[in-house]
């Protein structure tokens, strides 16, 4: 039996992808597989040794009726719908304002990475002092603006934990995804605008008409980007308020964290993070299909 | 005689080094066999640590190296990561350590330490008190020795209680708002705590623990299943809800006990319960604001009299120790009585060995002993289970809310006793 050139060559690429596969396996496939079967298992170190029990589904059939996980569901969903929309609509104007010739300097994009290179915890440490109810610059701006008559405990209660956690992702999230959005602004042609000029068109209209349909492949991978994102937030939770007060702030990640490694619960705690994964495998598969080239007709 | 360095002599030089430092072995394997390497695991100052990761002692601690053949290296972490990190190398069978510091957690990892403690020396053990084993005895066998007597008492800004008209400290509860509402004033608040972490020992939970026992009521009954949805509980949680006006509105969202602490000590809060380390803290002018002008007392009694918790800090030698029998000396070398005398000299945390405590050099260092020993003569049960963090955090949730207004204090015990049940019953 004779091989062809491209069996040949198929073959070889396989040899030489063979390593990076095994790699990914090990990194990625054992750890996906491990997580999932620990999921169906009562696994705990509480008062004893490490002890595995099958329990097929019962650790997600326990999610259902757990009000924690409930809870930090939906403050996940509030968090992440909240982050999405901030993130996208604030990194298209910065986007929009680099893009203007007034912004076009080197120096705005360096000042506008600052966030996003800080490193995780280090970001949240500096929030925590800049929230700070007793020494925090914000209370004291604020005050000596005459905002407010007396300092502020901005993560003392759960509405404005939540809302400043998300405050802070935001500036956290808001420098990369600009950054995105600014690569597919400098994508439009000009002689789309210039077009568009001809036909009268203000620069309102050549926003709605021009800039955003072009755009619509770039904002559908940040909107993707960022959900995925903003499931997988935890060192602000983590350094900020521990999920309080009250879980008011416990997010799925975190969550998942505790029950694991807090309470020691590890199947339970692998359901709740298999979860996530669900969600993020959804999204994940979406921001593919979004970047799949597409053929001349459209068709996939 | 000059050499031509060029690139091909360093990367050969490069290549020797790189094989040398993959056998590190080599050439000290004689060296080895003959010292025992020790790694222990503690938290990092200020919170109690050992001579060598704390600055004390520092002396005694090279000459007990070099005179027990041990090199002794320390894995140190900030308090709040202690427990996750011994929960995940417990888990994985990685644990690294020889001894390692314990919080409340013995009876959790038990499976994995070793009771050594039932082989110290009596002169040493009857030189302890006999309740700083209840934290670390399991099924009747001794896991752990506490290091450090350390439980929750009264701190107070002297001057700020002169001010609101009160010569000295509260003695009840009703003392205690009075107080606490008096010195509420100018922009500061009677009394501050660390309520924003619900979990753990120094957690929001084990507070209302200490108002539990002054209302003379406990976590657990005889069949060991919650018990507190009691009229205890509910005056204990009450308690703290009615000090709420008059609590630094921060306290909800300090998650650690030294953002509390820092209020204290900046002058703008009047009283807070705390461990023995704040005596060192709030005298030391690079931390404090209030030298001179703090104190400590015993704890307000409520009901059924005046109590505490245990701090329960402790040394556990780990099963899979190969030096069990080094790691035990150098536990008892920790527990020597200078080294226990430097400890609270030099770091503020008190001894635990009764003839120290009695010392007139510590007691005059140190004059927050004497309180210490005389809360100590009151109840101060921590309550400490396998799943201590998982309870705590769902009392401590409920009593958050207690304490934000949105539920009552009747409402918030009645779910954290169905949440707690629900707990106890899964471990079985």
């Amino acid at each position: 039996m004779t091989t062809t050139v491209e069996q040949r060559r198929r073959r070889t690429g396989v040899f030489f992808v063979a390593p990076a596969l095994l790699v990914l396996a090990a990194i990625l496939f054992y750890p996906i597989v491990d997580s999932i079967l620990l999921a169906l298992q009562r696994v705990q170190l509480a008062g004893g040794a490490v002890t595995q029990e099958w329990i097929g589904l019962g650790n997600f059939i326990r999610l259902f009726s757990d009000p924690v996980f409930w809870r930090a569901a939906l403050n996940t969903a509030y968090f992440s719908g909240m982050e999405v929309v901030l993130v996208t609509l604030i990194s298209l104007g910065v986007a929009l304002l680099l893009n203007h010739p007034l912004g076009r300097s080197g120096f705005f994009r360096i000042l506008l990475i600052v966030p996003w290179a800080i490193a995780p915890v280090a970001n949240a440490v500096l929030w925590k002092w800049i929230l700070n109810a007793n020494y925090g610059i914000l209370n004291g701006l604020l005050k000596s603006i005459g905002v407010i008559d007396y300092y502020q405990v901005w993560l003392g209660t759960p509405f404005s934990a939540l809302n400043f956690l998300l405050i802070v992702d935001v500036w956290k999230s808001v420098p990369f995804v600009a950054l995105l959005m600014l690569a597919g602004l400098q994508r439009v042609p000009q002689s789309l605008y210039r077009a568009a000029y001809m036909d009268g068109a203000g620069p309102w209209q050549s926003f709605l008409n021009v800039t955003l349909p072009t755009m619509r492949g770039v904002i559908a991978v940040a909107i993707v980007l960022q959900t995925i994102w903003s499931l997988r937030v935890f060192d602000l939770v983590f350094v900020l308020t521990r999920g309080g007060p009250a879980d008011a702030t416990a997010l799925l990640n975190f969550l998942a964290y505790r029950v694991t490694f807090n309470f020691l619960d590890l199947g339970y705690g692998s359901a709740i993070a298999n979860v996530i994964f669900a969600l993020t495998f959804v999204l994940a598969a979406l921001y593919v299909w979004l970047l799949w080239p597409r053929d001349v007709r459209g068709a996939r | 005689m000059v050499h031509n360095f060029n690139r091909r002599h360093f990367l050969g030089t490069g290549a020797l080094a790189g094989a040398m430092a993959t056998m590190p072995g080599l050439f000290d394997r004689g060296a080895r066999a003959q010292s025992a390497a020790l790694n222990v695991f503690s938290p990092l100052p200020p919170d109690p640590a050992p001579p060598g990761a704390a600055k004390f002692s520092e002396d005694a601690f090279a000459k007990w190296q070099a005179d027990n053949g041990a090199t002794v290296s320390y894995e140190t972490l900030a308090w709040p990561q202690l427990h996750d990190r011994m929960a995940t190398a417990f888990a994985s069978g990685a644990a690294p350590w020889d001894i390692t510091y314990n919080c409340g957690w013995v009876p959790e990892f038990e499976s994995f330490l070793t009771p050594y403690a039932d082989n110290l020396p009596k002169a040493l053990v009857d030189d302890l008190p006999p309740t700083s084993f209840a934290t670390t005895t399991v099924g009747g066998k001794r896991y752990g020795a506490v290091f450090t007597l350390s439980l929750l008492t009264l701190f107070y800004n002297k001057e700020l209680m002169e001010q609101a008209g009160f010569k000295e400290a509260p003695k009840t509860w009703d003392e205690l708002k009075a107080c606490a509402k008096e010195m509420t004033r100018d922009g500061r608040f009677g009394f501050v705590l660390n309520y924003g972490d619900p979990a753990g020992i120094g957690g929001t939970a084990s507070y209302w623990m200490v108002f539990l026992q002054q209302a003379g009521g406990k976590v657990y009954g005889e069949d060991g299943l919650p018990a507190f949805k009691s009229d205890e509980g509910v005056a204990a949680l009450q308690m703290m809800v009615d000090l709420m006006p008059s609590t630094d509105p921060g306290s909800i969202s300090y998650a650690g006990i030294n953002d509390a602490t820092n209020v204290l000590l900046a002058g703008r809060a009047g009283m807070m319960m705390n461990w023995p380390f704040m005596w060192n803290a709030g005298n030391d002018p690079k931390q404090s604001q209030i030298v001179g002008k703090m104190t400590s007392a015993v704890l307000p009694a409520g009901p059924k009299g005046s109590a505490s918790i245990d701090g329960t800090d402790a040394w556990t030698i780990t099963k899979a120790s190969k030096n069990q029998e080094k790691a035990q000396k150098l536990i008892e070398f920790y527990l020597d009585a200078e080294v226990q005398k430097r400890q609270v000299l030099d770091t503020g945390w008190l001894p635990i060995r009764l003839s120290v405590l009695a010392d007139p050099e510590v007691q005059a260092k140190a004059p927050n002993a004497a309180v210490v020993l005389e809360q100590a003569k009151h109840p101060y049960d921590s309550f400490v289970t396998a799943d201590y963090n998982q309870v705590t955090v769902a009392i401590g949730t409920e009593v958050q809310k207690a304490l934000q207004g949105s539920k009552t204090a009747a409402q918030a015990i009645a779910d954290a006793q169905d949440a707690v049940t629900a707990i106890v019953k899964r471990r079985g």
